[in-house]
């Protein structure tokens, strides 16, 4: 059988390198003046900067993880963590300046507003650049704005929420979030209101050797429910950039909330992000998680299922290429009686990328009846590729039902032999085979998101071998 | 604070899985020969044997332990075939320390039983070594069976080599002891080699599992098999971490582990990190875990042909162990051991 | 008569083992052919070493199909040639469903985009004929099917993909009277003058559906006798205790 090779994603749209233009930056590295620098060009109020100090020092104080991918590369004293564009923040893409809104264009985003979402969010490095959405939601009492005007605008409800998802202390990196953070979305939506169509944020990290460091911050209220979708992406340069933004997601009992994510950064990105969401009572949270870029990513989303009968689901595929290290998983903490999660998550490894399935599951001693099922598939799909599979469940009670599962290998030859004895050539057959691996994850991606992972999966022969 | 048995691969140390911590364990030195020990084989068995360092085992402390203060070593050269290798340690009041070095070299098919038990309430301490090497296409049978009174420490690091188209059966029945640590390597180097590893554990009161087995597949057409069995009473907490490592070259290799975990208390506590680790393509790996419950219809169906509750429970239990104690051919150590899980099923 | 298959002193191996040693079968437009021998013979091998399935080796002889060698042929040009294979056991593709299949390979097969209106009405078609629940054509390639549904699957694509010669490699075993009543249909379906089938079995419940034309008997690798259908019968009743 000959071997054969995923073309790897296109990246010319995403290549688009805009010249390093900005109203500010700041210099590189981090210490106490750059923090207050940054605070007092984002015109903080006094809570806030002591945040930023505070977090600081926690930076100071945590050691990098001794486990996971090599990180030797990032240097913090290379690291710009503050580049303000030159825009501000628009609520019309005509006032977008041209250069930023080709981008953009480029990328699909006003495009996509106007066809199927109902509020779009745009950052371009560290500032949010446009924020729209539809006038009825408007109306319905739904916020749906940048993160810095939520400081400014609804102080109660940020003091309440900011960074208490997810600790200041966490890890190194949330530390450092939440001392040069940026950017970012505030969604709230208020008891019972049904958002049908999804809102969208997008994340461009244009600016060479620096970092993006956006928190999105979203409460679904009381029956409410909402679909959320994150998008990101950057041009390569040959320094590496730094991605750590982190995300607080609050739904309230009987709530939903659907978070999607595709994330294509340029394979010189560290994509250290950090994602939580807190679930009330009957709430359910699902994740969708596409993790084709970046250099290393070291991404676990986590539920924490706090109220009776809350849900979660995870869906996620990693596809990792050359030179990339892709950590990826899913945590999910069951601290109250009746609390479900399902997880499904595929990889697939190829020219010598490597994917770390990386998970949690821990069932609390109070979760009586709860359920927990998780499958995990890797699909190697040459031998200079790394595929692990690392899940630690943790079940400390006995009214339980728990499985998981995981399975690694290769495109059965079988399968292709039948295939091709229905006139498939054995490009196709595995073509086939491998978006049919994907399609339990490509199914729940919005659709022009599908198309672009389907694209993704064309393959060629390499040649033969053996 | 003693911290041993060390995951292959380190994860959040929020996991709380990276390593096993242990409070108030005395590591020995100074011990007396042991003497309720009883070797039979025959083969020849050398018991002045230097010891060898361990690829992973439990942890540095615990091997210099071994290196310095062994009190205990035998060295069997398996040359003729032999069914029959007995290797028996009876604590009593007197002998209640052993460090422990075994070596088995299998050059014909061997089967051999291993077996710690205590024969007194007084606090018994195993710091224990077994090597195996299966030389090309040789069979071996091994079974370890740990009956220790429910005070004692029990530390086995487990160390085998498979030759090509070897044949390792490793069965371990780990019952006994307060801290029971196991550590099993299997590296297979040789092609077509097989290695079948089936464990029982039965945990209660505050005993403490914490199994680490590890495999390396090198060799082409490698095949591993791992199936632990396990139930957790009162407040009995386990740690299970399977690693298989298809390593580059170990092309058609398959490897296969299932965990499954019986929960009889609400207070019991049980963790488990199955890992497949896999530089090559041409490869199937699969692992399973479960834990919860037993299954309240099977327990039903048994009360409705005039069982009791607590007597459904222990056969349902004992039905998942048969297919693992069967593979011990000795019926005396077989019903033994039955006897024996009843009894601490009770 | 036009000749469609000829095997001339075949020998294959399965794996590392020599199963087929100096086969030789010729077939020709409008025939049925039925291959029947014990567990072990080398039915199986038959039919995947024509379909140059990498499992199996040939090691000596030849295969041509109308008239030209098609040894070296990756098992995609076999099919696009004109040949068909019924599995044993079919593959389960998941992510695929049946429908969106069947409309790609025969997109492949003709190298013309299929209409998918009337190609959809044609399945649905067949597959009223088949008696298959038409709800399988929306679930994936055989994924979850029963062993019936599957074995139905694979007449539903040689009716679709329309080849001159099927192979059909046990493709009554497993089967109730039924399902075997449905499958005969199918071949009969399928049958004219210009197109041939072969039946490789290991019994004979199927050929008292169907008319067949020679019947071989398959023995440790090669045919050692051949005849019509009255030699089925007589396998039915003696066994092949007389051709081992």
């Amino acid at each position: 059988m000959s071997k054969i090779q995923v073309e790897d994603i296109n990246r010319n749209i995403y290549d688009i390198k805009n010249e390093d233009e900005y109203a500010f930056k700041i210099q590189k590295g981090l210490n106490r003046e750059i923090v207050e620098e940054i605070s007092r060009q984002k015109n903080d109020p006094e809570w806030m900067k002591e945040i930023r100090l505070k977090a600081l020092e926690t930076y100071n104080s945590l050691e990098l993880p001794t486990w996971g991918p090599d990180l030797s590369e990032l240097k913090m004293d290379e690291i710009a963590t503050y580049v303000k564009p030159k825009s501000k923040l628009n609520t019309s893409w005509d006032d977008v300046p041209e250069e930023i809104k080709n981008t953009f264009d480029t990328l699909g985003i006003p495009e996509a507003e106007r066809k199927s979402l109902a509020g779009v969010g745009a950052q371009y490095d560290s500032e949010v650049v446009y924020h729209s959405m539809k006038e009825d939601l408007l109306k319905q009492g739904v916020i749906y704005t940048d993160m810095e005007t939520a400081v400014r605008e609804y102080p109660e409800i940020v003091k309440n929420y900011f960074m208490k998802c997810v600790p200041v202390n966490d890890h190194k990196f949330v530390a450092l979030h939440a001392a040069v953070w940026s950017g970012g979305s505030f969604v709230y939506v208020p008891k019972g209101v049904k958002v049908d169509i999804p809102l969208q944020s997008y994340f461009r990290l244009n600016s060479p050797e620096s970092g993006q460091f956006e928190h999105t911050l979203i409460i679904v209220d009381e029956g409410a429910s909402l679909h959320f979708i994150e998008g990101c992406s950057a041009p390569k340069y040959n320094k590496v950039n730094l991605h750590a933004g982190c995300v607080e997601l609050y739904v309230k009992d009987n709530a939903y909330l659907r978070y999607s994510t595709i994330e294509n950064w340029s394979k010189n990105m560290m994509n250290l992000n950090t994602k939580k969401a807190i679930v009330g009572k009957n709430a359910q949270i699902d994740w969708v998680t596409g993790s084709f870029g970046s250099k290393v990513s070291m991404l676990y989303p986590m539920s924490i299922l706090n109220g009776e009968g809350a849900k979660t689901e995870y869906t996620g595929i990693t596809f990792a290429g050359k030179g990339q290290n892709l950590d990826t998983g899913f945590k999910v903490i069951h601290n109250a009686p009746n609390t479900s999660s399902v997880v499904n998550s595929k990889s697939i490894s190829k020219e010598g990328g490597a994917c770390t399935y990386r998970a949690l599951v821990r069932i609390a001693e109070n979760a009586k009846q709860s359920k927990c099922s998780v499958s995990c598939e890797s699909l190697m799909l040459d031998d200079n590729s790394r595929s692990d599979t690392i899940p630690v469940n943790d079940i400390q009670t006995d009214e339980v039902e728990f499985s998981h599962e995981a399975k690694i290998g290769k495109i059965s030859d079988k399968e292709i032999f039948y295939l091709m004895s229905r006139g498939l050539s054995e490009e196709d057959a595995k073509a086939m085979i491998v978006r049919g691996f994907a399609y339990p994850i490509s199914k729940e991606l919005p659709v022009e998101y599908a198309v672009e992972m389907n694209n993704l999966i064309n393959m060629e022969l390499k040649g033969a071998i053996g | 604070m003693l911290k041993v048995n060390r995951t292959p691969v380190r994860t959040s140390r929020n996991f709380k899985i990276n390593n096993i911590k242990l409070e108030d364990v005395n590591i020995p030195e100074k011990v007396w020969s042991f003497k309720p020990a009883t070797i039979t084989s025959s083969n020849l068995v050398e018991n002045n044997v230097a010891v060898s360092g361990l690829t992973y085992g439990l942890g540095d402390s615990l091997l210099k332990n071994v290196m310095q203060c062994a009190n205990h070593k035998a060295k069997i050269t398996v040359d003729k075939q032999d069914k029959d290798i007995k290797m028996i340690y009876h604590f009593d009041d007197e002998n209640t320390n052993l460090i422990n070095y075994i070596e088995i070299d299998a050059k014909e098919n061997a089967n051999v039983i291993v077996e710690y038990k205590s024969n007194t309430e007084k606090e018994c301490f195993v710091n224990s070594i077994i090597k195996i090497v299966a030389c090309q296409q040789v069979m071996i049978n091994v079974f370890v069976i740990n009956l220790l009174n429910e005070s004692s420490n029990f530390f086995l690091a487990m160390e085998n080599s498979l030759e090509e188209n070897s044949n390792l059966q490793y069965t371990v029945i780990d019952l006994g002891a307060k801290n029971s640590i196991q550590n099993y390597y299997a590296n297979m180097t040789g092609e077509s080699a097989n290695n079948d590893l089936q464990a029982i554990y039965l945990g209660r009161k505050n005993q403490l599992k914490d199994i680490n087995y590890i495999a390396e597949l090198r060799g082409q057409k490698t095949n591993v098999n791992i199936d632990v069995q396990g139930a957790l009473k009162d407040n009995a907490k386990k740690n299970f971490k399977g690693t298989i490592d298809f390593k580059k070259g170990c092309k058609k290799a398959k490897g296969d582990e299932n965990e499954y975990c019986m929960l009889l208390s609400d207070r019991a506590k049980s963790i488990a990190l199955p890992m497949l680790l896999c530089t090559e393509d041409d490869v199937e790996g699969n692992h399973s875990t479960a834990s919860g419950k037993l299954n309240e219809k099977e327990i039903f169906y048994i009360m409705s042909r005039g069982i009791n509750k607590q007597e459904a429970t222990k056969l349902i239990i004992k039905a998942r162990f048969q297919k693992i104690l069967e593979r011990i051919c000795d019926e005396e150590v077989r019903n033994e051991l039955m006897e024996e899980i009843d009894r601490r099923l009770d | 008569m036009k000749t469609l298959l000829e095997m001339k002193d075949l020998h294959a191996n399965a794996g590392e083992k020599e199963i087929l040693k100096g086969l030789n079968l010729t077939i020709h437009e409008g025939e049925v052919h039925v291959v029947m021998g014990p567990n072990g013979a080398g039915k199986s091998t038959l039919a995947n070493s024509i379909f140059h399935n990498p499992e199996y080796t040939v090691t000596a002889g030849s295969i041509e199909f109308e008239g030209e060698n098609i040894q070296d042929f990756t098992t995609d040009k076999i099919a696009k040639k004109g040949i068909f294979m019924s599995f044993q056991l079919p593959e389960e593709i998941p992510g695929i469903s049946t429908l969106n299949f069947l409309k790609f390979a025969k997109g492949k097969m003709t190298d013309r985009p299929v209409k998918i209106f009337e190609f959809k009405k044609q399945v649905e078609e067949y597959m009223q004929e088949l008696n298959m629940n038409p709800k399988l054509i929306e679930r994936n390639l055989n994924v979850g099917f029963s062993g019936g549904e599957k074995k139905k699957n694979e007449i539903l694509q040689m009716l679709v993909l329309n080849p001159k010669l099927a192979i059909l490699d046990e493709t009554d075993s497993g089967l109730d009277v039924d399902a075997i009543k449905t499958v005969s249909k199918g071949i009969e379906m399928f049958k004219n003058d210009k197109n041939a089938v072969l039946i490789i079995t290991h019994n004979t419940r199927i050929l008292s559906h169907l008319k067949v034309d020679y019947v071989h008997i398959l023995v440790d690798g090669k045919i050692v006798k051949t005849g019509d259908s009255r030699l089925a019968k007589e396998i039915e009743e003696n066994g092949y205790a007389k051709y081992k």
